[in-house]
């Protein structure tokens, strides 16, 4: 039998080097890949050493599991008809952020409706100033919608790892909040920089320290980034009453 | 012609007795008279007594009346059994023949009564012909004593009842006293006849009772009632249940062996039907040698098995928005139990970790899924997973027979989907709208815009998406690369630009395969549908209008079939058989109606309305005993499909013993007498009516004479009277 297929990397990388830039044009195989976009309010858009980390996100995400992704460095303003292209946004900041716009809210309002999901990342968390920030503004976009702690039995900490609590660069609080609609956590709310963990410098090496430190927080944090991505990907898929006993027993052996 | 004596018809009876009692009264006081004086006592009382008769002739005026008339045989209607079970053979004729020879006794012994010969079976008598009609199956004696009872042509003499007894009503071993009371209100004397006595040797399935609904997936109790009579030696009989099906041989469900107690026995079996819809099953015992009537060896019958889930299964290779676009739909059905596996690590994947306990991964266990547990599912998503990689080659042949066997199967494109994972020549090519091509490439990266075909344009299972998308679909990224269409296959869409041979490349086709049903989507962007910028305007509905069509089609959603298919009525072989097509949601277009029968060979027989609009009713003729099945197309839209039994004799012989003690207890709550057919000469005749045609009436004298004598006698008396010294 003679047939022609690609490797998954392959046609990943195919697609990039043909200009195939996620958001305007797409190809057979890799418009349903994991591509994790910033999302810019009243202007402003990830820059500095964070504005790396999407696409290391994507990149770990693909070389640990076979879930395809794409490595573009894409940022999406909030009032643009481009956020409902992709079912996925990540808002980080430091500072206070602008209030939302009457179009962001409505472009906002309309891409959670459809199912998209957005990651608030605080890169400073013990300011707190950008997660105070977001919050208020999630308040105007949410109203009847609190953030929540997720328990710790929640599937985002077995998606793809199984994890214990949240890490980022910094260790931040021991629990994830989320937005939950529809039985899914929408909103997530990180106080752990998630994108510092994952932020390249241009040699290759980490842009940002771990605080406290050490090589495992540095890993964990790529694991809650791996998970999240097979969150948006699989939803609940790890709950399914058929990986109940598996799952289980995992948990007993790291116990 | 006959004569009799009159009086004054017009005097009613108080005036009748009015006078004779005046009469009476005057003998009283003339008697006491005549005590007192004994002088010319016999003249006076002879005077008396002529003047009291002509007074009296006076009054009543008696006439001769003379009558000239006819005698009418008496009124007899003879109530023949047109139930199929007089079609069973005794012997060298049939029941029936029995009947006939019965009714030409009956028509010689009752040659000067008036004689009507009816015939009954389940609902009111009709006139008996022996020209070959369509019978019934029950044979409900009392409806019909009821009904001649109230006949508008009058109430008759004589009612005699022809049968072999084995009646729907009255029930079994009747009492007496409740037939009495029910019967003779009628107030009609009635006479049966046993067309005959002897039971023959037969084996039979006697009922085939459910307990409860058939559920798909769920097991269903089956109680097998047999019996055995006319001597045949049965202690035991075995029983096996099969599912008639249209690719393969029957599949045995359950097998048991029935005891038999003084000719009766039953057995349960449980049975569990994987596929919802009608499903044929025939039920059958293994009859000893002897056997005389096998066409009730076997029971075949016609379960409409609901589903209360959908259980499904959904594998993907790997997990993109796609799938998740997918899982997230099923998720919010409540009516769909999911069971999903997704490929989230391959062997090349580098998890960081040489610890498995910290993976939240499981073996993908495709052995378990596609041997142990492949039949529980109603329906298959295989999305983007390669088949060699994944090593579900080897069960792929399996899923093709999963499917032929009534299964579902949807087969989602991707990198790793039709040729690019292996499914060409795999055996599950075989039962999939499209051909998958062998060799070049198998996919194109293109973005492309889907063109709806005839069918598409039609179709049920799009129309929800085709109100949502009336502006055209969003620009899908790229296909698959796939063959042309299998025969009977329906594209619904096709690539505007890539060719399959000579014709457009399919994107979106289904089709029947065996008993069961196949979609193959060439596109791995119909995520689109439920998020992206062309997905905004429409609230992302489309996703969902597209998988509800396709899931529903698959499950055979009656709101996604462009017609509905029902039988007229029982069908019984070598009867007359008729389907009613309706057409559904609008269907327009000519109707083509495919009738093949189940699990066996003969060539599909075709039949072609051209009626554009509304319900028809195709004659498909006299068909042979056996498991059909019917499928119904409207114009291009694919085909409605149901199955249905066409049994021999069906109930009506499942028990073939005949039931003279029943006809026996019927006669005497009429009272009357039951005989065989050697008895028909002895039956009673009922008494003629003679009907008055011409009546003479003739006075035994004027009236003017009457008066005068009165007159003349009572002046005599008042003299006769006068001499005696009475006043």
């Amino acid at each position: 039998m003679s047939r022609v297929t690609l490797a998954r990397r392959g046609l990943l990388l195919g697609a990039l080097g043909l200009g195939l830039a996620p958001g305007t044009a797409r190809a057979f195989g890799t418009a349903g890949s994991f591509l994790p976009r910033s999302l810019s309010v009243g202007g402003r858009r990830l820059q500095g050493l964070r504005d790396t980390a999407p696409s290391r996100w994507a990149w770990e995400l693909m070389r640990r599991t076979s879930a395809p992704a794409r490595l573009s460095q894409v940022s999406v303003a909030a009032d643009s008809r481009a956020l409902f292209a992709e079912p996925f946004v990540v808002w980080s900041g430091a500072d206070d952020p602008a209030p939302l716009q009457p179009e962001e809210l409505r472009h906002l309002t309309r891409y959670l409706k459809l199912g998209g999901m957005l990651v608030v990342d605080d890169a400073e968390p013990s300011r707190g100033a950008f997660g105070r920030g977001a919050r208020r503004e999630l308040a105007r976009l949410l109203p009847s919608s609190a953030p929540l702690t997720l328990p710790s039995t929640h599937v985002l900490y077995k998606t793809y790892y199984i994890l214990d609590r949240p890490v980022g660069r910094v260790l931040g609080e021991p629990r994830l909040e989320a937005i939950v609609r529809g039985g899914q956590a929408q909103v997530l709310l990180l106080q752990h920089d998630l994108l510092g963990a994952l932020a390249r410098t241009a040699a290759g090496g980490w842009a940002l320290e771990v605080e406290p430190g050490g090589a495992r927080q540095r890993e964990l944090a790529v694991r809650l980034a791996v998970n999240i991505a097979m969150y948006l990907l699989c939803s609940d898929y790890k709950d399914d009453q058929v990986h109940a006993p598996w799952l289980m027993r995992r948990r007993a052996q790291q116990r | 012609m006959s004569s009799e004596l009159s009086f004054a018809e017009e005097l009613g009876g108080v005036l009748g007795w009015a006078a004779a009692l005046l009469l009476l009264l005057s003998a009283v006081v003339l008697a006491f008279e005549l005590r007192r004086h004994l002088r010319h006592r016999a003249l006076v009382a002879l005077t008396a007594l002529l003047a009291w008769l002509t007074l009296a002739g006076v009054v009543l005026r008696p006439s001769r009346v003379t009558t000239r008339g006819s005698v009418l045989g008496p009124q007899v209607v003879v109530l023949v059994d047109r139930s199929r079970r007089m079609l069973l053979r005794d012997g060298e004729q049939t029941r029936d023949e029995g009947a006939r020879r019965a009714v030409a006794a009956l028509r010689e012994r009752y040659a000067s009564a008036r004689l009507n010969v009816l015939g009954f079976d389940e609902g009111a008598p009709r006139p008996w012909t022996e020209q070959p009609s369509p019978r019934r199956a029950g044979s409900d004696a009392l409806g019909a004593l009821e009904g001649v009872a109230s006949l508008t042509t009058g109430r008759p003499d004589l009612i005699v009842l022809v049968s072999d007894g084995r009646l729907t009503r009255p029930a079994p071993s009747p009492r007496l006293e409740e037939l009495r009371a029910q019967l003779g209100a009628l107030g009609i004397q009635g006479h049966t006849v046993a067309t005959t006595r002897v039971t023959p040797k037969d084996a039979s399935v006697r009922a085939v009772r459910a307990a409860g609904a058939a559920v798909a997936h769920q097991p269903l109790q089956l109680v097998v009632e047999v019996g055995c009579a006319g001597g045949l030696d049965c202690d035991a009989l075995p029983v096996t249940v099969r599912e008639l099906r249209a690719a393969g041989p029957p599949e045995v469900l359950a097998t048991g062996v029935a005891t038999l107690e003084d000719g009766v026995g039953r057995v349960e079996l449980s049975v569990t039907l994987e596929r919802a819809g009608a499903r044929v099953l025939e039920v059958a015992l293994r009859a000893p040698g002897g056997d005389e009537i096998p066409d009730n060896d076997a029971r075949l019958l016609t379960f409409s098995v609901a589903r209360e889930r959908v259980r499904l299964l959904h594998v993907a290779g790997r997990p993109t928005y796609d799938v998740r676009a997918l899982r997230r739909w099923l998720k919010t059905d409540d009516s769909v139990d999911l069971v999903a596996f997704f490929i989230l690590r391959t062997e090349e994947d580098d998890t960081a970790t040489d610890d498995d306990s910290e993976l939240a991964l499981i073996p993908f266990p495709v052995d378990e899924l596609f041997t142990q547990h492949l039949p529980s599912f109603d329906a298959v998503v295989l999305q983007d997973i390669d088949a060699v990689r994944y090593k579900l080659s080897q069960y792929l042949p399996a899923l093709a027979r999963y499917v032929s066997s009534g299964g579902g199967l949807i087969l989602v494109g991707g990198p790793a989907a039709f040729a690019g994972g292996g499914y060409a020549g795999s055996g599950l090519d075989e039962v999939l709208p499209v051909h998958i091509p062998t060799g070049g490439a198998s996919f194109d990266v293109n973005g492309f815009l889907p063109t709806l075909t005839d069918a598409g344009r039609s179709a049920p299972v799009l129309s929800a998406l085709r109100e949502l998308a009336k502006e055209g679909l969003p620009v899908l990224p790229g296909a698959n690369l796939l063959g042309g269409p299998r025969p009977g296959a329906i594209v619904l869409w096709e690539h505007p630009r890539l060719r399959a041979g000579e014709q457009p490349m399919p994107v979106l086709a289904l089709s029947e395969a065996g008993d069961g049903r196949s979609i193959a989507l060439g596109v791995d962007g119909t995520h689109l549908l439920g998020f992206s910028e062309w997905a905004a305007e429409s609230g992302g509905r489309a996703f969902g209008a597209l998988w509800d069509g396709l899931l529903g089609w698959l499950m055979r959603d009656p709101r996604f079939e462009p017609a509905r298919i029902e039988l007229e009525s029982e069908c019984i072989a070598g009867e007359p058989t008729r389907l009613r097509v309706t057409r559904l949601a609008q269907q327009r277009g000519p109707l083509k109606l495919v009738l093949e029968r189940l699990g066996a060979e003969p060539a599909p027989r075709t039949f072609e309305q051209p009626t554009e609009e509304g319900s028809v009713v195709v004659d498909v003729g006299a068909l042979e005993a056996g498991g059909y099945t019917a499928r119904a197309s409207i114009g291009e839209a694919p085909a409605a499909r149901v199955d249905f039994a066409c049994e021999r004799g069906g109930e009506a012989w499942s028990d073939s013993r005949p039931d003279p003690e029943r006809l026996g207890q019927l006669a005497r709550a009429l009272g009357g007498v039951a005989v065989g057919l050697g008895g028909i000469g002895e039956l009673p005749l009922p008494p003629a009516t003679t009907v008055a045609a011409e009546r003479h009436v003739t006075p035994w004298a004027p009236a003017w004479a009457w008066a005068t004598a009165a007159a003349v006698l009572a002046g005599l008396h008042w003299l006769a009277r006068r001499r005696a010294g009475l006043a």
